[in-house]
């Protein structure tokens, strides 16, 4: 569940210099992956002579598949001096253990996906932030809705219901008085402020 | 295997606090993802239960969702659940299940657990912690270790405490990344590259929630054009789509079987000696849903006995000797012009010539022009969703005459007033000719749709063009629809212009393994292994053959089949070696069905051979699309689960 990008040309050519085997995951291509794009380039390697081996599969996150699957390219991975991988950072990890003595390089970069959990997200944001707030907020999250997550103290004004930092936007705070006006639930406004606490799970546990 | 519970219980102070004061409450519970599925039963639920009873709560209900953050399925289901009397929704989920529930049900909600904070797990296959998605990749310049994640202090630059032994400072049980960044390094010699590199600043600017979720809501929308689920498979359509179609020598010997349609298998009515002729009749139906089959080449019977089948082992099959000549046989003359033609005369024609769905599934025709209630539109479909495959993509090309006429006879057969062309969008030049050929055509138009698999699934197409939904269990005409292959109605035409019945159609042979792929009009009868020879074999490799495309095709052990009714392609692919792991609730076959089933409850209920529950999960809708297996993280063989399944719920009293 992962949105991935291209890194710059240049900077993937950099890593081709000599000969390299790629590596392609389409695991999570439902959400994204710039397919045309790594196609194109990959192209343009192999007709420059440089590939030794091209190899799509999914989720190459899952080490044991991982390495079922690479055996017969092993000898193409050999002939190589370099892997490039096109997936998320976890896939490049993956390879990278598993091919410890080889170059392996990442070619995209990876970007959050918000509200990675359950199925693939609609439209809810969820930061995991370990501490829900929405029993005061009428259900929307003040961490996602809001340009600045805030949860308490001010912001520089939202403006005719739109966000100070995108007018396009609208206020997270003023959707969620309008969905407490709603059903009624005004008073959970009056609570008092819940700081957050920013330790991570290993800290939690 | 790491259990990523997504979420925990408020503390009990905590949630007594919430309950203050309030009363008659229904509870919902979504049952954990990203987990080995063992389960459903979550301790969460009950131990709330415990507590709300503790404090002499009222509770109108309790219900469990699979996914609940899925608003689709969220929509259609949470609102009748919620009993008449309930003033407050409990949610024990994560912070999206606890938003859709508050969406969806406008009420007023008390969100009872905390989302755990879980950075790091973005993988979809349940790994240790990897990659904290930063936007941008430090693997290239730090072995494939990652710094963001590894390091405790997510150090890419300046200092930490120091490192002692190789343990981190901030905890002496974790290695510290950066001596496993250099450890790697200097193993491939590359540690000069580290130290000669210009410090990167790390940007934080970059992740935004909102520019990412406009992304996500846009290409979601895009993918629930229509109908809900649906993959995107790499199409791999380029090395044929652009070569036109040659037609393929007759064959020294044909091999016809007698099935090559659902239904019962059609019964010989010639014998071993017979001379017969190209047109003639060689089997005839047996039965209302059934068809008969003819002889693709002139010359002499010279066998009647199972031959091997690319869809069903074997199969009785009529063997001709070609006699070189291609004679036509007298039965096959001209019929009248379609204007004269009655409604009752085309299904007669197109029952006589043996014509039956050329998509796959290989349902008699005539059936379907003979639907028990009235029709509006007859749908064609030019959709060609299966990967690979170009077949209906040249025949709407180089047939689109054919194609209009059959429609106008398929339309004044069921008496519709509307046909309606559906292509895909990647095959604009097709969109773009039968648009042209049909501007003038009262009731006929075509229809541009995204390109999504299965697009062309009959029940996905009508819901796409007509916004109907065909129920459980129902046919087209249910919803007032028909709906033929492209490949079909060229074969009515045929039929109707030339009296020919089905005895040859377009089939793509390709695949990585094909030195030159190609679109091919083949007579019925062929040797798919004499085709393939034709195309340069199949080189050297762990191949894997099928008959029809990546998705739906059935994978064979030999080429020594016919091709078929409904062959639509031979593809010669890459093995796949992996071998199917434990279930993890990855949900992402619930998000790609497009029958809107739970793919992942098959498996377990198969294997368990709990019939029952096959049906009540509505097994028998699955069209076996292959969706589900093609998604899954797992590798699962899910869709011969649910052949298993299904067969195992027909033997049920």
């Amino acid at each position: 569940m992962l949105i991935t990008e291209l890194k710059a040309r240049e900077t993937i050519l950099s890593y081709a210099t000599g000969k390299v085997f790629i590596i392609n995951c389409h695991g999570c291509k439902e959400i994204y992956f710039p397919e045309h794009e790594a196609d194109a380039l990959q192209k343009e390697l192999a007709d420059a002579g440089k590939v030794t081996g091209i190899f799509t599969t999914d989720y190459i996150c899952n080490p044991e598949n991982l390495k079922l699957r690479l055996e017969k390219y092993m000898s193409a991975i050999e002939a190589a001096d370099a892997v490039l991988v096109f997936s998320c950072g976890v896939g490049v990890q993956t390879v990278s253990e598993y091919l410890d003595s080889k170059r392996v390089y990442a070619c995209c970069d990876t970007y959050a996906l918000p509200g990675f959990q359950g199925v693939t997200p609609l439209e809810h944001d969820c930061d995991q932030c370990g501490q829900c707030y929405l029993n005061l907020t009428g259900g929307i999250c003040p961490l996602t809705a809001c340009s600045k997550s805030l949860i308490n103290g001010q912001c520089g004004g939202a403006k005719n219901g739109k966000c100070e930092v995108d007018p396009n936007m609208e206020c997270g705070w003023e959707r969620i008085q309008r969905r407490l006006a709603q059903i009624g639930r005004l008073d959970a406004l009056k609570c008092p402020i819940q700081v957050r606490n920013y330790a991570t799970d290993d800290e939690v546990k | 295997m790491e259990n990523y519970t997504k979420y925990k219980l408020k503390a009990y102070g905590e949630l007594a606090d919430l309950l203050e004061g309030k009363d008659n409450l229904f509870i919902i519970a979504c049952n954990k993802c990203f987990k080995e599925f063992e389960t459903l039963q979550e301790p969460d639920c009950d131990a709330f239960l415990k507590l709300a009873e503790g404090l002499d709560k009222n509770i109108t209900g309790i219900a469990k969702a699979d996914f609940l953050c899925n608003k689709t399925k969220a929509q259609k289901g949470l609102p009748a659940m919620i009993p008449e009397g309930t003033e407050h929704v409990v949610v024990i989920s994560c912070g999206l299940g606890i938003q859709t529930v508050a969406d969806v049900s406008g009420r007023s909600i008390i969100a009872a657990c905390d989302s755990i904070n879980y950075t790091g797990h973005h993988g979809m296959a349940l790994t240790k912690k990897a990659c904290d998605a930063c936007a941008q990749c430090y693997l290239n310049i730090t072995g494939g270790i990652c710094p963001i994640v590894d390091c405790s202090k997510s150090l890419v630059n300046g200092q930490c405490g120091g490192a002692k032994n190789g343990k981190c400072e901030v905890s002496p049980d974790k290695d510290c990344a950066w001596q496993k960044i250099q450890e790697r390094l200097e193993k491939q010699g590359r540690l000069g590259e580290l130290t000669a590199q210009s410090v990167q600043i790390r940007d934080y600017s970059k992740v935004n929630f909102k520019v990412i979720n406009d992304y996500v809501k846009a290409i979601r929308g895009k993918a629930m054009e229509g109908w809900y689920g649906g993959v995107h498979p790499v199409e791999g359509k380029e090395p044929t789509e652009a070569k036109p179609l040659v037609k393929f020598p007759t064959p020294e010997t044909a091999v016809i079987p007698l099935s090559m349609h659902l239904g019962a298998p059609a019964n010989p009515v010639v014998s071993v000696g017979d001379h017969v002729e190209v047109g003639q009749m060689i089997g005839e139906a047996a039965g209302f849903i059934s068809a008969p089959v003819h002889a693709s080449i002139s010359g002499t019977v010279i066998a009647i006995e199972d031959r091997p089948h690319a869809t069903r082992g074997t199969c009785l099959s009529v063997v001709i000797a070609s006699d070189g000549k291609n004679t036509i046989h007298e039965s096959v003359k001209p019929n009248k012009p379609l204007e004269e033609l009655t409604a009752d005369e085309i299904i007669e024609i197109v029952k006589n010539a043996g014509i039956v769905g050329m998509g796959g599934a290989g349902f008699p025709t005539y059936v379907k022009l003979k639907p028990n209630k009235p029709i509006e539109a007859v749908l064609i479909n030019a959709c060609e969703c299966e990967p690979m495959l170009t077949a209906d993509h040249r025949v709407l090309l180089e047939y689109a005459d054919d194609i209009i006429f059959g429609l106008l006879a398929e339309m004044k057969a069921v008496n519709a007033p509307k046909g309606i062309i559906v292509i895909e969008e990647n095959k604009p030049d097709a969109i773009a000719l039968l648009r042209e050929k049909t501007a003038d055509i009262e009731g006929v138009e075509v229809l541009e749709v995204t390109t999504q698999y299965p697009q062309g699934g009959e029940k996905m197409l009508i819901k796409r063009a007509m916004g109907r939904s065909v129920p459980s269990g129902g046919l087209p005409a249910d919803v007032g629809a028909c709906v033929s292959n492209v490949s079909t109605v060229k074969a009515i035409a045929d039929a109707i212009k030339t009296g020919m019945p089905l005895i040859e159609r377009v089939t793509t042979v390709t695949g990585k393994y094909i030195p030159n792929p190609g679109n091919f009009v083949v007579k019925i009868g062929t040797s798919a292994a004499d085709l393939v020879a034709a195309c340069g074999g199949i080189s050297e490799g762990d191949v894997l053959v099928k008959a029809g495309g990546p998705m739906m095709g059935f994978p064979q052990t030999t080429l020594d089949t016919p091709i078929m009714k409904g062959s639509n392609g031979i593809i010669a692919i890459d093995t796949d070696v992996s071998e199917p792991q434990e279930c993890i609730k990855c949900g992402r076959c619930v998000d790609v069905c497009p029958m809107e089933l739970k793919p992942l409850h098959y498996f377990k209920l198969v294997g368990a051979q709990d019939w029952q529950g096959c049906k009540d999960m509505n097994i028998m809708d699955c069209m076996e699309c292959r969706c589900c297996e093609y998604i899954c993280s797992s590798k699962l063989p899910l869709v011969t689960m649910i052949k298993m399944g299904k067969n195992g719920v027909r033997g049920m009293k």
